[in-house]
């Protein structure tokens, strides 16, 4: 036995490699670019080794031994095409495939179903089962979880996942052999806020999200890598749209952020996207306004303004506020404050998953653009400003639900300014009155970076809903009224806007969006030598 | 069935149980005795009787749910007064335990898995119970009845209705 430090000389597949000792054949043989089938398997949950699809031949068992839970070791040979591993893939295959239905047409697992793919890939192309297959239960586990029994292949990613992750145990296998399948206790629903992630995890078809169920299918959606607005975690996402409809949020792998997981609160809480009251032209007294010309009326009334302050949320992108920062500049000695939307209450679970108090995506980027009292001294400042009718324009963002979720206290605020314009997603009463209302996009529609409580830049980027197809974003009509104001030539991409900001901003220089990439990067971790980007993403 | 509403172990029990954890490295692990206390003190286990042990062992329902589900020897609810396990494995297979079932099928008008009307008989098929020596083998309730020949069966269920009379049941 070789310490845990040390590395290990073993061979794989005839190729003598090294590896760290203590990791798994699975594991190890995945550094080397050998993928390995896996069911039951998933690196965030522990190894429970039932599914048997990850055998391989090794030279230290007469028979084959699961990769999954078998650590390397000096001197052992693996082998994972040879005759041995080939044909316990194929056996297993088929027992799996024995009280599987083939019902891939109407599954909503179909397309992303590993059983599905393992199948293609390892199992036998008919099967020997002439029995009758046996009948499992089909129903709701809990409001947003179901299960077509019919389909488990009982790898137990979801029983584990509820005892390890969220730490609720609703899930358990009830009765045994063929006849065992997924199932809650009497009376106790599935209904945590992590629940969704079973439906993620799930290798087959068996649990499946009420939510998204019957909604699509997986290969006709076009994916949009995002991060969450729920709250300033920061969770990241993979937005999936339909002809321009959100249909489901899913966590993309992110071990600095998110490991594999994300709340249900996220998941669930794109549909404001297409509320009813949503915002889509903008109107100027109360008259509609052409999406071309909203940058037009908006200089326009900035322009005559003797007293100009801005209002930002804490939803707006980095880019956006940077844009803000540079027009109120060019305006002279413009106030700037923000507010802060939502209250909320942390949730925090066994397996480290934390759901953040703090519900707004970008309240430290909007703090390292515009200051660190923005929400604070800045807010209080304005607010006075505002009591005493010395500010001439106000120009308001209004993200989220509206001034509601923050006491009400600005909507009467706002409506002091002798004009008021205002950047809203939704219609509501901050509207009323308004000279200018401009439609806004909402978080999952941003183009741009987002920075989370742990100082993390993230690039989110725009799913490009319907509802956001018909108006030009904040960042576009922002840069339209800088080219009015002769500050810019013409409108650039966000990743152009990111590279002015880190150059005029100490807390983002270094950094670009072609850096974050696809994780982010802390703020504090700068980049050595970056490569020259150009305007465009 | 009569489940009260306020379903709890006796002292007695109680005391067992306490004894029970003193013997287990975990709570958790001793699940499965527990489960034996409570099938004795309830007298089956149903969903109420599974809430109380996991409550008592401070684990979630759905375990205990699990656990229950997966022996067969657990008395779960609905189980009549005489549980009557026909050992059809091998040994008992070759000794005529197919015609044990049909017997007692015949004689109390229930199938496999089914309790009779009145309630006293549930009729199960049950894996090998270890008495191979004395094939064909009915476990009722925790008794063997060992060696059994139709005649014997018979008998069986008389001497069990009776019993059940005097019972006052």
């Amino acid at each position: 036995m070789s310490d845990s430090n040390s590395t290990v000389r073993w061979t794989l597949n005839g190729t003598e490699v090294e590896n760290e000792a203590g990791m798994t054949i699975m594991e190890a043989a995945k550094v080397h670019g050998v993928d390995i089938p896996q069911f039951c398997y998933h690196p965030g949950l522990s190894i429970a080794g039932n599914c048997r699809i990850c055998m391989v031949e090794s030279n230290r068992s007469p028979k084959p031994v699961i990769s999954c839970s078998e650590r390397i070791a000096e001197g052992l040979e693996i082998k994972t095409q040879s005759e041995v591993a080939v044909d316990a893939r194929n056996s297993v295959m088929e027992f799996q495939l024995i009280n599987h239905p083939l019902d891939c047409p109407v599954c909503d697992k179909a397309g992303e179903c590993v059983l599905q793919d393992h199948s293609y890939e390892h199992g036998p192309d008919r099967s020997r089962f002439v029995e009758d297959k046996n009948i499992r239960h089909t129903k709701e586990l809990g409001p947003t979880i179901d299960i077509w029994g019919n389909r488990c292949i009982v790898c137990t990613r979801c029983v584990r996942f509820c005892d390890e992750i969220s730490g609720t145990g609703e899930l358990c296998v009830v009765e045994r052999g063929d006849r065992s399948v997924v199932d809650v206790f009497p009376g106790v629903p599935i209904d945590n806020s992590l629940a969704g992630n079973t439906v993620d995890i799930c290798p087959v078809g068996a649990l499946i999200s009420s939510d998204f169920k019957y909604e699509a299918r997986v290969w006709n959606m076009d994916k949009t890598s995002s991060v969450c607005g729920g709250c300033s975690r920061g969770c990241n996402v993979e937005v999936e749209t339909l002809d321009g409809f959100v249909k489901r949020l899913t966590p993309r792998e992110n071990l600095d952020v998110n490991d594999w997981w994300m709340c249900d609160h996220g998941r669930y809480g794109w549909r404001h996207l297409y509320a009813d009251s949503r915002l889509e032209s903008a109107q100027h007294d109360g008259q509609a306004v052409s999406p071309t010309g909203t940058s037009g009326a908006l200089h326009q009334l900035l322009s005559s303004s003797s007293s100009t302050a801005f209002l930002v949320d804490p939803y707006m992108t980095c880019e956006e506020l940077h844009l803000v920062r540079s027009i109120a500049n060019s305006l002279g000695g413009s106030t700037i404050a923000g507010w802060l939307p939502a209250a909320g209450t942390e949730e925090t679970f066994p397996g480290g998953f934390k759901i953040s108090a703090d519900k707004h995506p970008n309240r430290k980027g909007a703090e390292h653009v515009l200051g660190s009292d923005l929400f604070t001294a800045s807010a209080d400042q304005l607010k006075s400003a505002l009591s005493n009718g010395s500010i001439d324009t106000l120009v308001a963002f209004v993200g989220g639900d509206g001034f509601e979720g923050a006491g009400g206290e600005w909507n009467d605020l706002i409506s002091k300014a002798g004009k008021r314009i205002v950047f809203a997603t939704q219609q509501g009463s901050w509207c009323d009155g308004a000279d200018l209302v401009v439609p806004a996009t909402a978080p999952l529609e941003k183009e741009g970076v987002w920075v989370n409580e742990d100082d993390r830049a993230q690039r989110t980027r725009s799913c490009r809903s319907l509802t956001s197809n018909h108006f030009p974003s904040e960042l576009v009509v922002l840069q339209e009224l800088q080219v009015h104001m002769d500050l810019r030539n013409r409108p650039l991409s966000a990743a152009g806007i990111f590279r002015e900001l880190s150059e005029t901003s100490d807390a983002f220089s270094g950094h670009s969006h072609s850096g974050l990439g696809d994780s982010g990067s802390p703020l504090s971790q700068r980049p050595a030598a970056m490569s020259s980007e150009g305007g465009h993403s | 069935m009569t489940v009260t509403e306020t379903l709890a172990f006796s002292d007695e029990a109680m005391k067992k149980y306490e004894w029970l954890l003193s013997r287990y490295p975990t709570r958790k692990a001793a699940l499965l005795p527990t489960l034996r206390i409570a099938e004795s003190e309830f007298g089956e286990l149903g969903v109420p009787q599974m809430k109380y042990v996991a409550d008592l062992m401070e684990i979630p329902p759905a375990t205990v749910f699990g656990v229950v589900t997966f022996y067969t020897h657990y008395r779960r609810a609905g189980v009549g007064k005489y549980h009557l396990q026909v050992c059809s494995t091998l040994s008992c297979a070759l000794r005529g335990s197919g015609d044990v079932v049909s017997r007692v099928t015949e004689r109390l008008g229930i199938g496999v898995g089914e309790t009779s009307e009145c309630g006293l008989f549930t009729l199960s098929k049950v894996e090998c119970l270890g008495s191979c020596d004395t094939a064909p083998v009915i476990q009722c309730n925790d008794d063997y009845h060992e060696g059994l020949s139709l005649e014997d069966v018979d008998a069986l269920i008389e001497q069990l209705r009776q019993e059940a009379g005097k019972g006052g049941a």
